[in-house]
Order: structure tokens, then sequence, then C-alpha cells
């Protein structure tokens, strides 16, 4: 585990969906190379095996390339990946300021399908920062918002 | 800071900041709001200084002016929009694997 998932005092996101699929499918979806790339971003360098190190290219800003350094920090089957996200540089604020969260997909078998969690976790909150509160207001409207479409509890 | 507490404002333009450019028709699709509507977001995104516009024959291109929106735009926010479109695409792609 990485400094993100240690910390106390940050913040995460949550998504939590239903998919009228088998967990042997999504689990497919979210560790094959080939098919990340058509709904997440193609990574390079990806293997759904413990240490692997891999990167996405995202959008530049300021002094930072825009590369998102991951790295597995677990894969069940069918059950549980987790990896590391990081990037930006300290030179940034906002967007492309120094990132070091984790990013967590479970599965669970449902009847009918699967239910798939994601968990971004290690947000640290800017100080002082009167924008961070009003905007993540606003995500966690979005959050809540899925959850009802997605007609079940979190 | 007023110009982001709406909404649909604010989705509109975390849309820009994760587009190098985008135009007005490539903004409205998927909204499940007019086109006047979002131009009259643009507008006040305009004049609040968060975004410029760039005219090439008919179209109309948007990108953020990342000097503005620096202090107003952090991780997450940019990530809890992205990952709600990213579970979209999961699905669109389940649904092809369907067929």
């Amino acid at each position: 585990m990485n400094d993100a998932a240690l910390n106390t005092g940050t913040q995460e996101i949550v998504v939590d969906e239903f998919f009228p699929h088998a967990p042997e499918i999504i689990w497919k979806l979210l560790t094959t190379g080939e098919l990340i790339g058509r709904w997440l971003m193609v990574p390079t360098g990806f293997e759904p095996v413990q240490g692997t190190r891999f990167t996405f290219q995202t959008t530049a800003a300021g002094a930072w390339d825009g590369v998102i350094h991951c790295q597995v920090l677990e894969a069940t089957p069918n059950e549980r990946l987790a990896y590391a996200w990081q990037g930006g540089h300290a030179e940034n604020v906002g967007y492309g300021a120094p990132l070091d969260t984790v990013v967590t997909w479970t599965l669970r078998r449902v009847e009918g399908g699967t239910r798939l969690r994601l968990v971004h976790s290690g947000f640290v909150a800017p100080k002082n920062d009167s924008a961070f509160k009003t905007m993540s207001g606003g995500w966690k409207k979005v959050v809540q918002t899925i959850g009802t479409l997605a007609g079940g509890p979190h | 800071m007023r110009t982001l507490a709406d909404p649909t404002r604010r989705a509109v333009f975390e849309r820009i900041i994760r587009s190098d450019e985008i135009s007005v028709a490539a903004l409205t699709q998927g909204s499940g709001v007019t086109q006047s509507a979002i131009s009259q977001h643009l507008r006040s995104l305009k004049l609040a200084g968060l975004v410029a516009d760039r005219a090439q024959g008919r179209n109309v291109f948007y990108r953020a002016e990342r000097k503005g929106l620096a202090p107003l735009v952090d991780w997450m926010s940019h990530y809890g929009v992205f990952w709600r479109e990213r579970f979209a695409d999961l699905r669109t792609q389940l649904k092809e694997l369907d067929r």
C-alpha cells in the first residue's frame, strides 16, 4: 500500500452500479489491456499481476507531462483489483497538482449480474480553499445521483 | 466562484477542461439541455475568464483558460465526473460484447 491508502483526513470518490453481466465478463474488461483502452484509457504495460507498473497518458498541465503512474496493488480474479494512481507536479495547483491516490474496483456477484464498486481514494483537500468545498459538494451530488439511478444502496 | 454554482454550467466547464478543445455542438450532445442553454453558460464562463473561444468556419471551439481555473478545479472534482463517464463507457462496451 502507498501513502494514500494510509493517510487519514483524505477523501474518496465512490461510484457503485449494477451491471447485468457476470463478474467474469466485467473482470475481463477491467484487466485486458486492449479492452481497458475502449472505456478508460489505453494503458502502457498493464498486467493484472501484483507489483506490475503501468501508465496512462492524460492531458498535460503546466510542469506535469500528463502521465499517470500506476502499480497493481492487488489482483484477485473476478473479485478485486486495486492500483496506485499517481501524477501531477509540485509546481501546479488544482488540476495537475501532485496526486497520490488509489483506485480500487470491487466486483460482487448478485442476482442477475454484478455490483461494481469503484473507490478512488487518497484525495487531499487543499488548505483554506473555499473552492474545494464548493466543488466537492458537486461530486457528492453526482455520486448520490448515480446511486439513485443504479437503484440500490451504496 | 458564483459562475460555477450552477450544476449544468459546472458540468459544461468540466467537459471543456478535459478536452483540448471542444465545439458547442459536441458540448450539447449528451448534455440533456439545448444548444442555446449551452451557449448561455459558455458566455458566462467566458465573462468569468474561465474559457476562451475560437471560431473556425461555422463552428466555435472552446478551451479552458488554465490560469483562471487552476485554483477552482481540483483533482477530486475532475475525477468525480471522469469516473461517472467511464462507467457509462464500460456499460456501452459490455453491450457491445453482448452482440
